[in-house]
């Protein structure tokens, strides 16, 4: 039987690790003398604040986009905007949310005040998207600006041509939506009603914006609050050097971390499904190249930009180059400058992971984030396969939903964005992926609304929502399974935009595991059966007479699936993720069907004719665009298949 | 002489405790029997009664009052041992559980293991209907399905099920005939719905109250049924009362029809206790917190409420009904300190536990612990742990933390291991914090009330760090839990969703909706004995802004009817806390209500403790001699004085620094603070 470490893998070389016993002990000067016991106790009260203004976001927002799918993320940065502490409830905003902020503070530089709050959405400012919607205040204390403490929330609506932040149709940032550079909503302390009202008169569903922005005001005012009682008690000289120790800190854990890394340039490719205009399979290449204590990933020879909005800005970039490797150190690691400083990213400015302005970007921190962390992961899969994982879903099956809520007498705009057929994530080397992953941008972070709720909120009916068999990548763990649901609309038409990715081009396999089944989604006419399917981005209008049906995807696979224990295969039998067919066919495990038990003898026979037979497994698939056939397998006479529809 | 009892099923204890009418304590410990947790039980009321001189029948007779806390429940559902559990389910949904609100915990562990569901998929069986988000069938029952899935469940031999339908909670008719032909097809097994557990909006957390509830029924409901059995047998004439997680107590009857009220009932009557000992002296505003060897709880009492959560969870799956807020960290005397890979001290959350225990014990632990810490500095007396009856040696503290923190950080023994304490308390600290100033509440306030074990050390730390004035330690902190469900009153919790708005107010519909809940709460305590004058009611209601996700549970005015000149006074209740919790509020908005709750209390009568006589003896009558302690504010050991505790009375004051000593905690009284003892006998620090 191929064993997958000596087939394709690189043996990972490990280097030599200078035994250097990293320490926040006292250095010898008296200025910067450290307690190691102060220095503990300052570097837990950064978390706690962080985790309360989190706390604060989740529960008083007023849209489910922040409170339930948590695309947020709170942090404190330094006078230098240097990050100090976050909470990234969405991992893409970890590494990127600096570059906005050296943006906000160049803008107002000198004019910088106690009580100022500070807004932007605008890409080109080095925000991510123009979804994420940024609000900062520089907390002084004793008239000295010490921090920043900001919020990042990904708006139900931005003021796009079409009724979603995430218009995948796009062409350019105006089609986007309002675009904000940096801009105060407060100076000194004093709400500048104006600039808020025009704001607002710019956005769909002002009411429920008004309560997201109030609580992104909330968590930046409770950040700023236990801020200052921080430098009340400790003193502003003391924190300042508490806080160039937790740099150093997290910098020689990281650095530690790195090094055990196999230094080398590794490569890997991933594709973009389609662009929003109809262009297809657009290639994402990544170079990881490591080198003693550092990280650079190289985005170059990735397709130029393209006409649509599925490309990355500057800031989604570094981010996405980051995470994969956030994903293979210790977590406990602080995720802050010392730590990040090791990661350095760059693309073509004209490419799709670089655009160039007027571009659209409005899709950046989906598609192109998660196509991006693909490449690095597989990358990584020749570096340090131990610690990679199968690929997870990009946000395929989520689309943005809106109309008119016209139940109980009402005539009432509505819209959401519905997570709850998201796709899974991938296997690890030592476990099965998750379900409802959704993508590597949020990697669980996201969480989904309960069916009672949604059709309590939103005028539609959740008729199935159930595990989805055998739609996973296989392996010695197998992927999280994807999502199978079906909507039907009621009292009126629902508006679908999808805005997703990673159907076609389905979540790969590594070390051996296969790639999952990419699936997708489609609207179906109840009185004539016509099925009419979507690629991951478009528009559908799903009529009262019709359902809309989603198969997401599971999660890439992990291994060989003749090393997976055949118990372990049964129990995924039982647990609904793995049919009798597929255990046979994929894990070699044969069930007899009467007592659902295994037939051990059978298994084994079947287990070693399989291993003889089939070609020598690869460290990762596919190595080929477009691999999914979930569509084609099932279209029928009059169904359709529509890419990009506007 | 009448008695009243409190029974407390512990892992390795079954606690008694014994209060006769005149106050008198007295207090008995059995080995807990796993197997049969009721042969503990027995042999300890055997055990009372012949210390009584009585015969069984006769001391079981001569009690007016048995509350009976237990860890079966909890046990059953950490263990996974229960019996074989079935959920039947709408069509379509077979996967709740296993979707859950598709969150998960560690975003950057790739390998972060998934907790098995409590019912694997094979025994979620899909039920043909669907009710609408008003309550109104659109797919009638099919009664085939629910036969069908009978006969699966038999040849299954499942010995418990769980019925959680979609909106069950608008219109529970389908779970109630479900559980009609389940009655016919299985008359053994039992069966619970999810309408009558938990009937609140969100299927996940509902779906897992209820399987939670069958898993642990059958278990619970036999044993508890056989002790009353012989508990009545034996001349005992009132209800059996068992704690629940939300605080109070309920009867064996209530507690087989809502099983989940049984989990996690333990630490439920902390808060309870410390109220207990609060209120007497007229403080109602208080911080429980409870130091043990593992692990460190904290609860908030505001007004003489501790404060509920609707978040607990066990092994990920929601108990979904309101628990008292026991807010738990991994923080006890056998807390590891360590000093991680970037050279930073932590303190836990790993512990020594018993065993090895720390490094003192000489049981092999060879970790600095938070109790080897408080030896090097001279909290502990190594001649008087535990009273006395654990050798602990103090050299073996020493090492370790020389070892294992001093040299690798560059300091004195005694500096890390005031660093250890530090940290620790830091971590107390920030505990506290999460219970207090993140949900708007500012503990300077409160008094800390501080259980058994190690807290009365740390507890003048935590204070000065959280700016409170006072701490109580009870004299007896074995008999805390016990004391706390003795003082419990038997407690309801109703439910019924319906949605109106500040804007729209139905009231009408809430009115009628909170006579239906009284009257039922009231007629069942009525019909235990409890006099319309000993019972109370409390409103509640759950709110939100329109198209929140979340809500916030604010109280609604809880006599007579509800007029339309409370509902201002409603909005501003939410709009209020809003503010307070989370640093804004929407005035402008109307607010949403949804599920309308009640609790109803029904008291049992006061008691009399015993009040101590003022002593004119001066606090050296108590002082049993010197030693070195060390103390922060000093930054060195300095020759403190040792009291005996057991000689401290009520009219004596001792002036920190000083260490009060008693058989099993010992009071550490920082510098500026003082140390006196109230009149029930409790000790009071006053916090500088």
């Amino acid at each position: 039987m191929p064993n997958i470490s000596t087939v394709h893998a690189p043996k990972p070389q490990a280097k030599s690790i200078a035994k250097r016993r990293v320490s926040v002990r006292a250095r010898k000067s008296a200025k910067t003398a450290v307690d190691p016991i102060t220095f503990s106790v300052v570097l837990n009260r950064f978390n706690t604040i962080a985790n309360e203004m989190t706390l604060t976001m989740e529960k008083t927002s007023w849209t489910s986009i922040i409170a339930l799918a948590r695309d947020f993320s709170c942090a404190i940065y330094d006078a230098k905007a240097r990050q100090i502490c976050m909470m990234d409830a969405l991992p893409v905003h970890t590494n990127s949310m600096h570059v906005v902020l050296k943006e906000i503070a160049r803008v107002f530089e000198g004019d910088i005040h106690d009580g100022d709050v500070i807004v932007c959405n605008d890409a080109y400012s080095g925000n991510t998207h123009v979804g994420d919607f940024v609000t900062a205040c520089p907390v002084f204390h004793k008239g000295k600006h010490m921090f920043w403490s900001m919020t990042k929330g990904h708006q139900l609506d931005c003021g796009a041509f079409i009724p979603t932040s995430t218009p995948a149709a796009a062409k350019d940032v105006w089609q986007e939506g309002l675009q904000l550079p940096p801009i105060k909503f407060y100076e000194k302390g004093k709400r500048r009603d104006d600039v808020v009202r025009m704001y607002l008169a710019n956005v769909r569903w002002q009411e429920w914006l008004y309560g997201d922005l109030m609580a992104q005001l909330g968590s930046i005012w409770t950040g700023k609050r236990r801020l200052i009682e921080l430098a009340a008690h400790y003193g502003n000289d003391e924190v300042e050097r508490y806080i160039e120790a937790i740099f150093d800190y997290a910098d020689q854990r990281m650095a530690q971390e790195i090094r055990q890394m196999p230094d080398g340039d590794y490569e890997g490719t991933s594709w973009l499904d389609t662009d929003g205009q109809g262009g297809t399979d657009i290639p994402v290449n990544a170079r990881v190249s490591i080198r003693d204590d550092r990280v650079h990933v190289d985005f170059g020879g990735s397709a130029p930009q393209t006409p649509g909005a599925n490309n990355s800005s500057f800031g989604v970039m570094q981010a996405a180059a980051g995470i994969p490797i956030l994903c293979t150190i210790d977590p406990s690691i602080p995720h802050n400058d010392g730590c990040l400083r090791h990661i350095t990213a760059e693309a073509p400015l004209g490419s799709v992971c670089n655009a160039q302005y007027p571009a659209s970007t409005a899709l950046a921190t989906i598609g192109p984030d998660d196509t991006m962390q693909d490449a690095v992961y597989k990358a990584l899969a020749h570096a340090v396969p131990e610690r990679v994982t199968g690929g997870n879903g990009r946000v395929s099956c989520v689309p943005f939903f809106s109309g008119t809520d016209t139940r109980d007498g009402q005539d009432r705009s509505w819209g959401c964005m519905f997570f709850n057929g998201g796709p899974a994530g991938g296997a690890s080397s030592k476990e099965d992926g998750w379900p409802l992953l959704i993508t590597s941008a949020g990697m669980g972070g996201l969480k989904i609304l309960s069916v009672e709720m949604s059709e309590m909120l939103y005028p539609m009916r959740v008729d199935k929502q159930e595990i989805g068999a055998d739609s996973m990548g296989h392996g010695e763990h197998h992927g999280g399974p994807g999502v199978e649901i079906q909507i039907t609309p009621i009292g009126g038409p629902i508006e679908c935009h999808l805005f997703g990715d990673g159907t076609a081009n389905p979540p790969h396999g590594v070390m051996g595991g296969s790639v999952a089944i990419g699936g997708g989604s489609y609207k179906e006419n109840l009185e004539t059966g016509k099925r009419t399917y979507c690629s991951s981005k478009g528009r559908l209008m799903i009529e009262e007479n019709e359902i809309w049906v989603a198969h997401s995807s599971g999660g890439g696979g992990y291994g060989d699936p003749l090393q997976r224990h055949p118990e372990a295969v049964l129990e995924s039998i039982f647990e609904g993720l793995l049919t009798v067919e597929c255990a046979a066919e994929v894990y070699g495990v044969v069930i007899n069907k009467a007592t659902m038990t295994i037939d051990w003898k059978k298994t084994e026979a079947r287990r070693e004719r399989m291993a003889a037979e089939r070609d020598p497994l690869e460290v990762v698939v596919p190595t080929t665009p477009g691999a999914s056939d979930w569509v084609q397998k099932r279209l029928r006479d009059g169904d359709e298949y529509l890419i990009d529809p506007q | 002489m009448r008695h009243i009892m409190g029974v407390d099923i512990g892992g390795t204890f079954t606690d008694f405790s014994l209060i006769d009418d005149q106050g008198g304590i007295t207090l008995w410990k059995e080995a807990t029997t796993p197997a049969d947790p009721g042969v503990a039980v027995q042999r300890g009321l055997e055990a009372l009664a012949n210390a009584q001189g009585l015969g069984v029948d006769s001391f079981v007779g001569s009690l007016d009052l048995f509350v009976h806390g237990q860890t079966i429940a909890t046990n059953t559902v950490i263990q996974r041992n229960g019996p074989k559990t079935a959920l039947l389910c709408t069509e379509g949904f077979r996967d709740v559980l296993y979707f859950r609100d598709g969150f998960k915990p560690d975003r950057y562990n790739v390998s972060l293991p998934r907790s098995k569901d409590f019912i694997r998929r094979d025994l979620r069986l899909p039920l043909t209907e669907r009710m609408d988000y008003r309550g109104e069938p659109l797919i009638e029952l099919d009664e085939a399905s629910v036969r069908a899935a009978a006969r699966t469940l038999k040849e299954q031999s499942v010995e418990s099920i769980a019925v959680a339908l979609l909106w069950s909670i608008m219109n529970s008719s389908h779970e109630v005939r479900a559980k009609e032909i389940l009655a016919e097809e299985l008359p053994e097994v039992p069966v619970v719905l999810s309408s009558d557990v938990l009937p609140m909006i969100r299927e996940w957390e509902r779906t897992s109250s209820t399987v939670l509830s069958a898993y642990i029924l059958p278990r619970i409901s036999s044993y508890m049924i056989a002790l009353e059995k012989y508990l009545s047998e034996n001349g005992f004439g009132q209800n059996l009362l068992v704690m629940q997680l939300n605080g109070g107590t309920a009867t064996v009857k209530q507690i087989i029809e809502r099983p989940i009220y049984a989990l996690a009932s333990g630490p439920a009557a902390g808060p309870a206790a410390g109220l207990y000992c609060a209120e007497r002296v007229g403080v109602n505003n208080v911080i429980t917190i409870d130091m043990g060897g593992t692990s460190f709880d904290v609860c908030m009492v505001t007004d003489g409420e501790p404060a509920l959560t609707k978040d607990m969870r066990v092994h990920d799956n929601p108990v979904g009904v309101a628990a008292v807020d026991v807010h738990s960290i991994g923080a006890g005397g056998g807390s590891i300190a360590w000093i991680d890979k970037g050279g930073a001290l932590q303190v836990g959350p790993m512990s020594a536990g018993a065993e090895p225990g720390p490094a003192c014990y000489e049981l092999g632990g060879d970790r600095p612990t938070v109790t080897d810490a408080n030896v090097v500095l001279g909290y502990i007396n190594p001649e008087f742990f535990l009273g006395g009856r654990r050798d602990i040696n103090p050299d073996a503290s020493n090492r370790v933390i020389e070892e294992s923190i001093a040299k690798p950080l560059g300091l004195s023994v005694e500096q890390a291991a005031d660093g250890i304490f530090q940290i620790v308390n830091t971590n107390m600290v920030d505990a506290i914090r999460v219970v207090s100033v993140e949900k708007g509440i500012d503990p300077r306030g409160y008094s800390l009330v501080v259980g058994g074990g190690a807290g009365a050390i740390h507890a003048g730390a935590l204070g000065v760090e959280l700016g409170m004035k006072q701490a109580i330690i009870p004299r007896y902190g074995g008999v805390f839990c016990s004391y706390g469900m003795i003082a419990s009153d038997v407690r309801h919790d109703l439910i019924k969703a319906f949605a109106t708005n500040t804007s729209e107010f139905d009231l009408a519909r809430a009115n009628e909706i909170f006579a239906e809940l009284e009257a039922e709460a009231i007629a069942e305590l009525r019909a235990q004995g409890f006099a319309r004058s000993r019972i109370k009611i409390a409103r509640f209601a759950d709110a939100k802004y329109s198209n929140q996700i979340h809500e916030l549970t604010i109280p609604l005015p809880s006599k007579g009817k509800i007029k339309k000149s409370d509902i201002d006074n409603i909005a501003e209740a939410f709009h209020g806390l809003h503010e307070r919790m989370f640093s804004y509020c929407v005035r402008e908005s109307a607010v949403d209500l949804f599920h309308w709750r009640i609790t109803a209390e029904g008291r049992l009568p006061e008691r009399e403790t015993p009040i101590q006589k003022r002593t004119r003896k001066p606090a050296s009558e108590a002082q049993k001699g010197t030693r070195m302690v060390y103390f922060r504010a000093f930054k060195k050991y300095r020759r403190t004085k040792i009291y005996d505790g057991g000689k401290v009375r009520h009219g004596m004051t001792i002036e920190g620094p000083a260490v009060v000593e008693q058989e099993n905690s010992t009071i550490v009284v920082q510098p500026k603070h003082t140390l006196k003892v109230n009149r029930y006998d409790d000790f009071v620090l006053a916090i500088n």
